[in-house]
Order: structure tokens, then sequence, then C-alpha cells
């Protein structure tokens, strides 16, 4: 059965479809029906690549799936599923207050299963040239939600992630390019392949100097795309800019769709130099992001802000865990990848339903008691964030610790300390600010919102999801993000 | 193929590439915004000179399309949109740069050096020309340098595409035949999606603050 490409083409489609249903409803339906499929597809695939040969490939090896790819599907696909949910609501309130037009929510709802279809042609192609201008394909639709709102804040943000990310993929191009030439053999007059498949195998005859070169020029680009410091300058930007689903997705999994990215890279350099340079420069990066990200936790004052700094840490901590590389630690890279995916996106939609009914993302100006006006949201919030910062019995806590005792198993004692502080740090941040908004009374007095159920469904899906795959992973998960995480480790 | 011939095409690609290379500089020192798109079209058409080059030599059927596609995209029609915004939203023709020209031209000169010495381990790499992934890079770092030196956005959109000819030149320097056309259509099509939103961006941005100052994009901070 073919799988691959229905994944790609549902959402393309259903993009399309939007562009000419003129009811607002239909498009909303469009959407979650698009994604529901492609979730159901990822479940497909998630088998598919666990019988052997443990690959799937369609049209002439162009898509290529492999454990590490099936993942990927799965959680782009999870949190595009749950937007998709919370998004209807959300842009009905905001009609309803005038802040956006019947076009721009148009243009949400093409855009977007335009960004998710690109997302999944990055993680599905076997090509490294199609990888990039997926990439770029899936910034270019961002950036257009980044700026749906049009206010010169959002403005500005979409000019900052639109020039830094095509600068960062520019350089990735190079880096691209560079690693091609590694692999052109100068007796032949063959064009060498663009496909991972093929680079794996000849892993060994590239040229190292060559593939060194490409992978710094790759880190910082796709690093850049990724948000690692100190590159991520647009990224606490463009997600407090974006409208609230929007930056779901984008700290949801853009960013470590772009890490995948650099994750591909990252496999081919460790296999063709037999040496940890890119895992240290991963790991290095790694920890850079999460000392960057928890001063600015601290001491930041805006919802979404706060929220993109805390995804800024927990992208560190992957890179970190990926670059320790002992199996343990890579495993438990991916699953932090997983629960991160699975509460961010509840945090950013709560922060949405609090930004349309205080009308500012100032935590100064929302003032305490947000328990009391907005009950079930602010449930939903505090419970996300008891996972985002690392709290039992969430996922994210058991991801931590799985990280944290491989580093300190395979005797990286200092690194998995300091990893340990910035954790802390971050934890105290959180903790700190958002107790200061949900908790106590209400300071300020609001109109009670009628509708409090608003992005209810939405935030219990994702939060539900959460709750079940924290306690209780099914074998076949278990057994695809083992399957991934030696695909990472160079399955020695 | 013939030897002569051979050394007849690494001349020229050499040649090619060093003009590609002196337009980039006159970018830098050029305070005309209209003039700087000209001079990015011309540095568009040297590189679809050495893309034809390459598959005349060789009787590389697809690298013709990859020539042709830059003559299209890259010299005609990017130019003729850049044109187009510029006009429509009346913007002053000179443009500010940070540096004044002679500090600029020395930073590049600068940049030149640096950009031979990194690539100077990979000669013996590249398939065709002399020097030609020292052009690329350098073409990359002046690219950058423009892009913070000019704080209007039209001009950072044309650094971008400069640095965008460089990767281009990279491309057809290291791997004598360029990319496989399936990538390269990828890469042409993303570039004119690119010019076309931030062209969008532009428009938005000239409404909302009456200017297409970048510093003036400053709001947002921690």
């Amino acid at each position: 059965m073919t799988l691959l490409s229905p994944i790609l083409i549902v959402p393309a489609a259903a993009a399309l479809l939007c562009l000419v249903v003129p009811w607002r409803r239909m498009m909303e339906g469009l959407n979650i029906v698009a994604f529901a499929v492609s979730l159901g597809l990822g479940v497909g695939l998630l088998h598919a690549v666990q019988a052997p040969p443990c690959v799937v490939t369609e049209c002439g090896e162009f898509f290529r799936a492999d454990a590490l790819s099936a993942w990927m599907v799965l959680l782009i696909t999870v949190v595009s599923l749950g937007t998709s949910l919370y998004a209807g609501r959300y842009f009905r309130r905001d009609l309803a207050a005038g802040a956006v037009s019947a076009w721009q929510v148009k243009e949400f709802f093409v855009l977007t299963p335009l960004f998710t279809a690109g997302m999944l042609l990055v993680v599905l192609a076997n090509n490294m040239g199609v990888m990039w201008f997926a990439l770029e394909a899936t910034a270019l639709s961002s950036v257009l939600l980044v700026a749906l709102y049009n206010r010169n804040t959002s403005l500005e943000a979409a000019w900052k992630y639109v020039i830094l990310g095509s600068l960062g993929l520019a350089l990735a191009l190079f880096g691209t390019v560079f690693t091609y030439a590694a692999a052109v053999d100068k007796n032949s007059t063959n064009l060498p392949s663009f496909n991972w498949s093929h680079l794996m195998a000849m892993a060994g005859q590239l040229d190292p100097r060559m593939i060194k070169l490409a992978f710094v020029f790759v880190l910082v680009g796709y690093g850049t795309k990724a948000g690692l410091a100190p590159m991520h300058t647009w990224l606490p930007d463009a997600h407090s800019e974006a409208p609230s689903p929007t930056s779901a997705m984008l700290s949801g999994v853009s960013l470590k769709v772009a890490l995948y990215a650099l994750l591909r890279f990252h496999i081919l350099t460790t296999a063709c130099l037999g040496s940890p340079f890119s895992r240290h420069m991963l790991l290095a990066f790694g920890l850079g992001s999460m000392f960057l990200a928890a001063p600015f936790i601290l001491v930041q004052t805006n919802l979404k802000r706060l929220l993109a700094y805390s995804s800024l840490e927990h992208v560190g901590l992957i890179c970190v865990g990926v670059g320790l590389n002992s199996p343990v630690t890579i495993f438990g890279a991916l699953l932090h990848m997983g629960y991160h995916a699975l509460t961010k996106p509840v945090l950013f939609f709560a922060a949405g339903n609090i930004h349309q009914t205080c009308h500012t993302l100032q935590m100064r100006l929302m003032g305490s008691g947000l328990v009391k006006v907005l009950p079930l949201t602010a449930l939903c919030m505090g419970l996300a964030a008891v996972s985002a910062m690392g709290l039992p019995p969430f996922g994210l806590f058991f991801s931590e610790m799985t990280v944290l005792s491989g580093g300190f198993a395979s005797g990286h004692t200092f690194v998995s300390t300091l990893v340990l502080m910035a954790l802390l740090a971050a934890f105290c941040g959180i903790l700190y600010q958002l107790t200061r908004i949900l908790a106590g009374s209400p300071k300020v007095t609001r109109q009670t919102d009628a509708r409090a159920f608003d992005g209810v469904p939405a935030m219990g899906f994702m939060l539900g999801t959460l709750a079940v795959f924290s306690v209780w992973l099914p074998a076949p998960l278990l057994g695809l993000m083992e399957r991934a995480g030696h695909i990472i480790g160079g399955a020695q | 193929m013939h030897p002569i011939q051979s050394e007849l095409a690494t001349q020229w690609i050499t040649l090619l590439a060093a003009g590609m290379l002196v337009i980039q500089l006159l970018m830098v020192v050029q305070g005309m915004l209209l003039t700087n798109i000209r001079l990015f079209a011309l540095q568009s058409l040297m590189l679809a000179a050495i893309a034809a080059i390459i598959a005349y030599f060789h009787n590389a059927t697809h690298v013709y399309w990859v020539a042709g596609l830059t003559l299209v995209g890259k010299v005609f029609f990017l130019p003729w949109l850049l044109n187009r915004i510029v006009r429509r939203i009346q913007i002053h023709q000179e443009i500010e740069p940070l540096l004044n020209s002679t500090a600029s031209m020395l930073l590049c000169g600068a940049f030149t050096l640096l950009g031979y010495v990194v690539a100077r381990p990979f000669t013996s790499l590249e398939q065709l020309g002399n020097n030609t992934l020292g052009i690329a890079i350098t073409l990359l770092l002046t690219g950058f340098f423009l892009m913070f030196n000019r704080r209007k956005a039209i001009t950072q959109v044309l650094a971008l595409l400069t640095v965008e000819n460089g990767v281009m030149l990279a491309a057809v320097a290291l791997t004598t035949y360029g990319m496989p056309l399936v990538v390269e259509l990828g890469i042409f099509f993303d570039v004119l999606v690119a010019v076309m939103v931030l062209g969008i961006l532009v428009y938005r941005i000239r409404e909302t603050f009456a200017s297409m100052d970048v510093d003036k994009l400053s709001q947002l901070k921690g």
C-alpha cells in the first residue's frame, strides 16, 4: 500500500480546497479532516517502518521513511490536528472582535495545511535538496501566518523571521552543496546522488574536510531555523506576534523539523568522520540555548515570549540529549521531542484564550487570578505548565530524567550538572511567572466570559494524549523510538 | 572533452566569476537603489553565462535549463519586480549606509581575503574555473555585510539574492554539472516565492510605518 504520497497529498489538497471554498465552517472542517487522515496514515506508517526492511520508499526512492521520519510524521500531524481543532473557535472570536477580516481567516486556513505539507515533505524526502526547499517552503508559508494580524509589531516580527530565516537557509544551502560536492567522484561522469540513502551508503568515501565544512554551515543554517542560540533572536518575536494557533505549530513542531534536518547531517557527518566533531557542536549549542533561555524566562513580562523562551530551552535539551550520544540520552531526547510537542501547544492555546479575554499579553496588565476569570483555560494551562516545568506525572519529567540519568551514567558529570542547573532555573522562572497570573483573586474586574469552553476540546485532546502517553507507551511506539534512536546513534 | 576546449572553458568561467565579485563590490559602494537592482541583474546574467558555458562544453542539456531559468527569473523577472516595487512606493533613491564607502570597500577587501583563505584547502576539489569557491564564499560574506550596512527593506532583499547567486556559483564550481534538475527547479521557485513574500511584507511595512527603514522595526525586545 502506498502511504507516503497520500500523507503529503491530503494536506496539500485541503489547502487547495480551502482556497475555493467560501464558507469558514467548511474550511475549518476540511483542515480537521485532512490532519486527522494524515494522522491515521502516520499511524499506518508507524507500523510499516517496523516490518523489515524497516524503510518505506516510494516514487523511485524519491520519498523515503525510516523510523525517525515516521516519528516526526506523528508529531507533525498530531500538533496540526490539535491546532485545527483550536483554530476554528479562536478565529470566530477574533472575527467577532473585529481583529481579523474574513479574508485573513481564509489565509490562515489555506496556509496552515501548506505549512504542514511542507514539514511533512521535509521529513519524507530522500533528497537533501528537496529537504532544503521544503524547509524554505515552510518558512515562507509561516511568515505570512506570523504577519497575519498586520499590526506593526507583527510585521516587524515577520520581517525579522523571514530575513534571518532566509539567511540561515542560504547558509544551509551552502552546506547542502558542499555535502553534494563531497560525493563527487572525479573519475566518473555520473552525477553524484543527492539521496540520503545513497550518501549514507558511501559515507566512508566522502571527503572528510568538505563534510566538516558542510556541517558547520548546516549547523548555523538549520540551527537558525531550529532557534538555537545565538541565532534565536527571531524566535520570541515570531512566536509572540503570530496568532496563537500558529505559535503552537511553530513551537510545537516547526522547530523540531529544522532540528530533524540538522540531525540528518549530524548522522552523515558522524558516519563519515567517525569522530565526535558534530555531536560536540550540538552539545555546545544545546547547552548555550538552555543557559540563554533561563534568565529570559525569569525576567520575562510577555506571556507568549515566556513560552517561546521555554521552547528554546527544550530544543536546547533535545540537542544536548543527542550530543551526549549514549543510547539512553538519545532515547530521552526523542521522548522529549514528543512530549514537548504535546505540551507546548496547550500553553499557546491557553495564552490565546487569555489574550482574547484580557486584550493584552503583558502579564503585569493581566494581573492575578485568571483562575477565577477563565477557570477551564487556567486549569489546562496549569496542567500544561506543570508538564513544561518537568514535574511528574507528565512525560517531560521522565524524558528529562532519562537524559540526565543517561548523561550521568555515561560519565558526562559536568555537562549533566550544567543541564540540571539550567532546568532548575527555567523551572523556577515558569513557576514564578505563571503562579503570579493564574493564582489569587482578580484585581482588575473583567466581564466573565460566557464562552468558557472555547478551546477546551483542543486543549483536552492534547492534554489527554499527553497524559495517556506519559504513563503508557504502546509497544509499537516504543519500538519506533528505539529504532529512531539507533539511526541517530549511528546504529553501531 | 578536448584539453584546449577545457582550458578555454575554465578561463571563461574564472573571468565571469571574477566579474560577479567585481559587481558585488560595486553594489557595496553604489548608493542608488535602481542602479543596485541593475547591477544585480548584470551579476545574474554572468551566472547564467557560466551555466551556459558549462552546458555547451560538457553537452549537459539540463544545465541549459538552469541557465535559461536564471536568465528569465533573475535577470529579467526579479529586477523588473523590484523596480516596480521601488517605483510604486516612491522611496528615496539614495540609500544611507551605516559605514561610508571607503570603510566598506576596505572591509570587503578583508572579506575577499577571508573567502580565499577558507576556500584554500578545497581548491583541489574545484571542478571548474580557478578559485570559484573562494568567490562564492566572498559573495556570501559581502552579501551579509550588505544586509547589515543598508538599513532598507529592499536592499536587504537584494543582499539576500546576491547570497543566493553565491550558492549557485558554488554549486556549479564544485560539481561540474550543477545539481539535479529537480533541486534546481525547487530552489528557483523558492527564490521567486520568497521575493514575492518579501514584496508583500515591504508593501505592508511601507503602509504601516510610512517608511522602509528597518531601523524603525525595533519595538520587540527581550
